[in-house]
């Protein structure tokens, strides 16, 4: 390295393009810094319980629900705010834009309560009384009437859980038992049984009642079953609202997607993002790091391996719908359709391997990410020093020896940075997907306790496509549009996370080594 | 590795070529259904690159000829970063935020254009009347940090005097003002925020391959010239950029090869109208979203199924010969390089 300018000089000026580059740094980082924050204010900020506004307009009309934003008024003076207003049920839209001149008081009562429930999304308004669906009536002690109803949720969540592991641990496989011998007298019994405990069990979750009122008084019977969370957001202190700000974004990570994506979480789109792309390195790694090895060390380095090394250059630039499109006529309908034929031919017409799916997802990722391992790999095993080669070679090593206790062991972090670097790409890559197997939907996560416990066949959920499917194939992609953030903000902290790891690795093997590449 | 790349060719011609020949295609069905798509996809590149290549060069002339060596080991990663946001993400807030946002404030958006350009020169108009405390501690070399927060007030300030001007210029609003005078219509998601949503998801990889053959000129040719009295600019035009602008050629190559092979933000953010038209305010289609869109529910061997496998043989043959002819580039301007340094 030569040293390069003097650190002192006369200042001149450099003109007005100088300047220009140097605004297109600040701009670039600016845009970068703007998306991020962008996104991770609105990803966290929608777990946090808002305050609910009870609002008075001019005409007398009473609403109550969260602000949202405020726009200037299209065609006279003035602003109109949006408020999310809940009670879809009951109003038939849970959305209201008010001009802001038209209202008159706007307040924040204690007991303004929120109800998160199964059906019509949000409730927003006034516990009145909880009892028998027939003889639900009006209570006096309010603030009894709260903690009853929360005790009440909180049995309800038992109940369901209990139900969900009755389901999940005795009535499935019985069922799968029964499928493959359908003569099997006790697994029939077994199953008449635990069929009348979960009856038992729904039973005890019905029939009570929860009488409710919006602000301007209409009233409305909820069933308590249906209810899955209640809280008070005016009332609460600042500690308890971080409380339910961390219980919401666990649930956001554990939870599986309800009302048509739009609400819930995204545990199987976690879950199938994160197998997928094992599933990729698995079937990656030993291709590329192979590959890598023979092009740097066995290979004689001539014209071919030039080419060779095009040849990868160009692969990383193909677009990665092509790969998808390879992946869909070779993988599904090519190999998966043979296979079909040979193996699961009492399925067909209903495709088997022959349509989209996890295994074909990863082969295609797979592929797509095999230049980057190549790369990294590459690029680590020419930093190591010829003299570390030589030395072991003239120590009396084979060049085998050499290979596997010389050269690899100092190449180890180079392939993990390009496997790292793979993983990241893949985990955000969707396009490709599109075309070979990712579901907006997938009712089954492919691993289960049924055999062979890891299904290679079936659609799974992906972070990328359930962005993309929920911001843009929804029913209310206004309310969804938190949940969507929220997404992105996952995604990308997983895809940053990842690639920062790999670039610490590679400072941290540059560090190590302090060697220039072959020229 | 040969194999992979043959394989994906091989593939998508064998699909293609006996239908070709055996003329199951009309030509007129071909030239209907291919045109939109191809006119789309070279219109959304054209305006993904129009942002991305002032923006990456500017980058990599500043961090490669004016920045401390310390602060650009900070800045490459940084622009890694950039380039690793997942297209999904970038799409999404261009199509379902960006989008709608500017076309409330369309006069504030465009206004940036020329506002931040002037908003530099305008900074560096200040500086130069700083007292030599202050412009040693706001250098140019750091300028790429500080001008973050002016920039910053330069947006904030446009888009709040931006009604005003649009009431007093435009009659109150620009979009009606340009479907009345100008007869152009505007759709939310359009070429305009394509381009800068695939202009910002290319912009690093442009950036960081001139980087490279900027900072991979002979330091001996920049010393020459800076010795003979020129300023870093002077020798950054006259001498280090004729030596690097091959490997410049080779990342706006590149970069177009990504631009035109990228899925997700168009598909988010363009409206996926098959519209034939230059306006940057109109939607298109481009190939990569048309196969996304279309494939998965075409009859594997029909008609239109092969049209769009079609499509992807023309787009893998672009972006094949593309980067072939960047790397082959690349591979020269290496060679000349060592040549220049004096190395046999």
């Amino acid at each position: 390295m030569k040293v390069a300018r003097t650190k002192r000089r006369p200042i001149r000026s450099e003109g007005p393009w100088a300047w220009l580059a140097a605004g297109s740094v600040a701009l670039s980082l600016l845009m970068l810094g703007g998306l991020l924050l962008l996104i991770a204010t609105r990803g966290l900020g929608h777990f946090w319980p808002a305050m609910v506004a009870q609002v008075e307009m001019a005409d007398g009309r009473l609403l109550a629900g969260r602000a949202v934003r405020e726009l200037p008024l299209e065609q006279s003076a003035g602003r109109e705010r949006l408020y999310f207003t809940a009670n879809r049920d009951l109003d038939g839209q849970a959305w209201h834009w008010l001009p802001v001149n038209d209202i008159v008081a706007s307040e924040t009562p204690q007991d303004l309560i929120v109800l998160e429930r199964r059906r019509h999304g949000e409730f927003i308004g006034r516990l009145v009384a909880l009892g028998d669906a027939e003889s639900v009536r009006e209570q006096q002690a309010r603030e009894a009437t709260w903690e009853r109803l929360q005790a009440r949720l909180a049995t309800l969540q038992e109940l369901r859980g209990e139900r969900e592991r009755l389901r999940r641990e005795v009535l499935r496989p019985l069922i799968r038992r029964l499928d493959a011998d359908p003569s099997d007298a006790q697994a029939r019994q077994a199953l008449a049984e635990a069929n009348d405990r979960v009856r038992v069990l729904q039973e005890a979750m019905r029939g009570e009642v929860a009488l409710l009122e919006n602000v301007d008084g209409r009233r409305l019977v909820q069933p308590l079953e249906e209810v899955l969370r209640a809280w008070r957001p005016n009332a609460m202190s600042t500690v308890e609202k971080l409380g339910i700000w961390g219980r919401g974004v666990w649930r956001f990570l554990a939870e599986g997607p309800r009302d048509g994506n739009a609400a819930g979480g995204v545990w199987p789109a976690i879950f199938g993002t994160v197998l997928m792309v094992l599933l990729m390195s698995l079937l990656v790694t030993p291709f590329g790091v192979l590959a890598a090895i023979y092009l740097n060390e066995v290979a004689h380095q001539g014209r071919l391996t030039h080419l060779v090394r095009i040849a990868v250059r160009n692969l990383a630039g193909v677009p990665s719908i092509v790969y998808g499109v390879f992946g869909l006529g070779v993988f599904v309908y090519g190999i998966g359709g043979s296979l079909d034929e040979w193996f699961f031919n009492d399925a067909l017409p209903s495709p088997t391997f022959g349509t989209g799916g996890l295994l074909w997802a990863s082969l295609t990722l797979a592929l797509l990410t095999l230049p980057v391992v190549i790369v990294a790999t590459e690029e680590g095993l020419a930093r190591i020093p010829v003299q570390q080669r030589e030395g072991a070679l003239a120590l009396g090593a084979t060049r085998l020896e050499t290979l596997t206790r010389v050269v690899l062991p100092m190449a180890v972090p180079a392939m993990l940075t390009g496997v790292i670097l793979a993983i990241a790409r893949a985990a955000g890559e969707v396009a490709p997907l599109l075309l070979v197997g990712v579901a907006k939907l997938a009712p089954q996560v492919p691993v289960d306790g049924e055999f062979p416990f890891l299904h290679l066949e079936r659609k799974f959920m992906h972070l990328g496509y359930h962005i993309y499917d929920t911001a843009f194939h929804g029913n209310d992609v206004q309310a969804a549009m938190p949940l969507v953030y929220a997404t992105a903000l996952l995604l990308v902290l997983v895809v940053l996370v990842l690639n920062l790891t790999a670039i610490f690795l590679r400072h941290y093997f540059r560090a190590r080594h302090g060697v220039q590449p072959r020229p | 590795m040969i194999v992979a790349v043959l394989a994906i060719g091989v593939f998508l011609v064998l699909e293609v070529l006996p239908a070709l020949l055996g003329g199951v295609f009309d030509p007129a069905r071909i030239r209907l259904e291919l045109t939109p798509m191809a006119w789309g996809t070279l219109k959304a590149a054209l305006w993904a690159m129009l942002f991305a290549i002032p923006l990456a060069l500017g980058a990599a002339i500043h961090s490669a000829l004016f920045m401390s060596q310390r602060l650009r080991s900070r800045m490459k990663p940084t622009l890694e970063m950039m380039e690793a946001l997942p297209g999904v993400v970038i799409g999404f807030v261009a199509g379902l935020v960006l989008a709608p946002w500017v076309e409330r404030h369309l006069a504030g958006s465009l206004a940036l254009l020329l506002v931040l350009p002037l908003g530099v020169l305008l900074a560096a108009a200040i500086w130069r009347r700083l007292p030599a405390v202050w412009r040693r501690h706001f250098s140019l070399s750091r300028a790429g940090l500080w001008l973050v927060p002016w920039l910053m007030l330069l947006v904030f300030a446009t888009f709040s005097l931006a009604p005003g001007l649009e009431a007093l210029l435009f009659d109150g609003s620009l979009r009606n003002w340009l479907d009345r005078e100008l007869g152009l219509d505007y759709a939310t998601r359009n070429a305009m925020i394509v381009g800068l949503a695939m202009g910002f998801a290319v912009m690093p990889s442009v950036y960081a391959l001139a980087e490279d053959a900027l900072s991979g000129v002979p330091s001996r040719l920049g010393e020459g010239a800076q010795a003979l009295g020129a300023t870093r600019w002077q020798t950054l035009w006259r001498v280090v950029l004729p030596a690097a602008a091959p490997g410049i050629f080779a990342a706006m190559m590149i970069g177009t090869g990504r631009a035109v092979g990228e899925t997700m933000i168009v598909l988010m953010a363009s409206g996926n109208t098959a519209l034939m038209s230059l306006s940057p305010f109109e939607g298109m289609r481009t190939m990569a979203a048309g196969i996304a869109v279309e494939l998965p529910e075409a009859v594997p061997g029909s008609e239109a199924y092969l049209l769009l496998i079609l499509a992807a043989l023309l787009l893998f043959l672009f972006t094949f010969l593309v980067n072939t002819l960047a790397e082959v580039v690349r591979s020269r301007l290496r060679r000349r390089y060592r040549w220049l340094d004096g190395a046999p």
